[in-house]
């Protein structure tokens, strides 16, 4: 299923443009007829869990992969037939990539500065990036935080239009995880397109202006995430509980709701967004005050299973 | 130019912080030839047996090729793996600056580094042993730099090759070894059967240890001696640039 992506509101090239992509590796297909587009100035993410197609996807965005079929620009450029182009506007973060072990943080972003036309400042980027403090320390003793902020630095100090991050907060604990989103946030504020690669389901939702969900290679869907969660027409929880007698009836009969269960004293009630304003007036005109009472909205996670039909990977699930 | 002269500087940092990378590349051959002229007795004596010439002599531009050997096939190999292995190639592909300037940085690090410990070994001999200094100035220049892109190149070739830095250590001791004897380190080549001199003359250690000691003694290399160098240099080099993997 690829979602057609048509609009164009405004004129000139999408920062990305990907249409009908599609890679094999021995045979094996990794990404299959994946079409998006990413808008100037927008957080975008891709979504998906572990051998999804995502660094395969961003790879052939960056001009790392020959696509099978399909076709890529940013900016209106191919990134292997108009490489130079591609090169100056696009800055990325590499899931796997690293930086010598014995060059401090400020010499590996001293180092990129010179292969740039336009870069931005050393001790700026580093002040930016609070990387300040270790700027002297060798890439090998800097945290695992520090690091990826160096790499965020490299990605960025070409003053790229177009930044990709795979990946970004992998291996980082929740503190360190919470200030990089909040540099992500800062990137999209001073104009800066972002593509963003994860299989963190918080992330996507939190920094994520539209994303889209990639599951065995294909596109799932693509939305804003309240969209996404929309789109799955998945349906709210209310729970609460009374030992005040009444009729289950009343509640089921309510055309918001769409099943009521009971476990003791407690009720858990199913329905659409409505469903809160409806039961709780019925019970006020009962004269029930509902104890614990606790609505469940369906989440991300909720989503991504109902339109892919699985759950994303466990890792996730130790993660969170 | 400005790109190749970064990464050149980058990589000069990373050399230098090194330390078996310049103990062995730059001092080792000066080192060895001190020791081989002081432990050995009559080894600044000329010598029948040795062809008309004394063990230092022998040993002077034995030693440089030892650094060159050193530096481009136990260790260039192992450089190149690691900037593979830890995605510093890859991550230069998406750059401005193609990946294949690194491979650049590294080899002109590595021929300046090879260039001062020769120039070391050198000036041991002049200075220590009282050698002359090399009397075909021209030749023996164009032995070096000749010596230097024929062993740079086969250990370019390996690097270029090798998926990690582990691999890179393994290929380059299996060829080193082999190398340091056809260079004469273990026995000089005079002392050898002829058959195996002559073997080890077409080899490029052993061509790049008589270019440059005949060009030191003040007779013209071999033409036999620069070809082996000239083809190895094609023939490893461009076989380096064709499959060299970026990942």
């Amino acid at each position: 299923m690829t979602t057609p992506d048509d609009t164009h509101p405004h004129p000139g090239p999408h920062a990305v443009e990907v249409r009908g992509l599609a890679k094999a590796y021995d045979g094996r297909t990794v990404v299959d007829d994946v079409t998006f587009h990413i808008e100037e100035g927008e957080i975008f993410a891709i979504l998906g869990p572990n051998g999804a197609g995502k660094t395969t996807t961003v790879e052939s965005i960056a001009g790392l992969r020959t696509p099978d079929a399909g076709s890529v620009r940013v900016f209106g450029h191919d990134p292997l037939a108009d490489r130079a182009d591609v090169r100056d506007v696009l800055g990325v973060q590499l899931q796997e990539s690293s930086f010598q072990d014995k060059l401090t943080a400020r010499e590996i972003i001293d180092t990129f500065r010179g292969l740039y036309p336009d870069p931005l400042d050393t001790e700026q980027l580093l002040g930016q990036l609070d990387l300040d403090r270790v700027a002297s320390t060798r890439y090998a003793k800097l945290s695992g935080g520090q690091q990826q902020r160096v790499s965020i630095a490299v990605a960025l100090v070409g003053r790229p239009r177009v930044v990709i991050l795979d990946e970004l907060t992998t291996g980082l604990d929740p503190q360190a995880r919470r200030e990089t989103w909040g540099l992500v946030e800062d990137l999209r504020d001073s104009g800066v397109t972002v593509l963003l690669v994860t299989h963190f389901m918080e992330e996507a939702e939190r920094l994520a202006d539209r994303l889209a969900l990639l599951d065995r290679g294909r596109l799932v869907a693509i939305d804003t995430p309240a969209g996404l969660v929309d789109r799955a027409g998945l349906e709210q929880q209310l729970r609460f509980s009374t030992t005040a007698k009444f009729d289950e009836e009343w509640i089921r009969r309510l055309p918001e709701v769409s099943g009521v269960a009971r476990v003791r004293d407690e009720y858990i009630v199913t329905g659409d967004e409505r469903m809160l304003f409806s039961v709780v007036s019925l019970l006020a005109a009962h004269d029930i005050v509902p104890g614990r009472l606790q609505v469940d909205q369906p989440t991300l996670d909720d989503a991504f299973v109902a339109l892919a039909g699985r759950p994303l990977d466990d890792t996730l699930e130790v993660t969170r | 130019m400005t790109a190749l002269t970064t990464l050149t500087r980058a990589q000069i940092k990373v050399f230098l912080r090194e330390p078996v990378a310049v103990g062995f590349g730059l001092v080792f051959p000066a080192v060895l030839l001190l020791v081989i002229g002081n432990v050995f007795p009559g080894a600044t004596e000329v010598s029948p047996e040795l062809g008309n010439k004394s063990l230092v002599e022998i040993y002077a531009p034995a030693a440089a090729v030892l650094g060159l050997l050193t530096l481009g096939i136990a260790m260039l190999p192992q450089a190149l793996g690691l900037d593979r292995e830890r995605g510093i190639l890859r991550r230069l592909a998406v750059t401005p600056a193609h990946p294949g300037l690194l491979v650049g940085a590294h080899l002109v690090v590595q021929a300046v580094a090879v260039t001062i410990g020769t120039a070391g070994a050198v000036l041991v001999g002049v200075l220590a042993f009282d050698l002359p200094v090399p009397q075909r100035p021209g030749w023996f220049l164009l032995a070096f730099a000749l010596s230097c892109a024929a062993l740079l190149s086969i250990g370019a070739l390996l690097g270029a090759l090798v998926p990690t830095a582990q691999t890179g250590v393994g290929a380059g001791m299996l060829l080193y070894f082999p190398m340091l004897f056809f260079a004469g380190i273990y026995l000089p080549l005079q002392v050898m059967p002829e058959g195996l001199q002559t073997f080890s003359a077409r080899t490029p250690p052993g061509a790049a240890v008589q270019a440059l000691s005949n060009a030191w003694a003040g007779v013209t290399p071999t033409a036999t001696s620069l070809l082996v160098l000239m083809a190895t240099t094609v023939v490893a080099g461009g076989l380096a640039t064709r499959f060299f993997r970026w990942e």
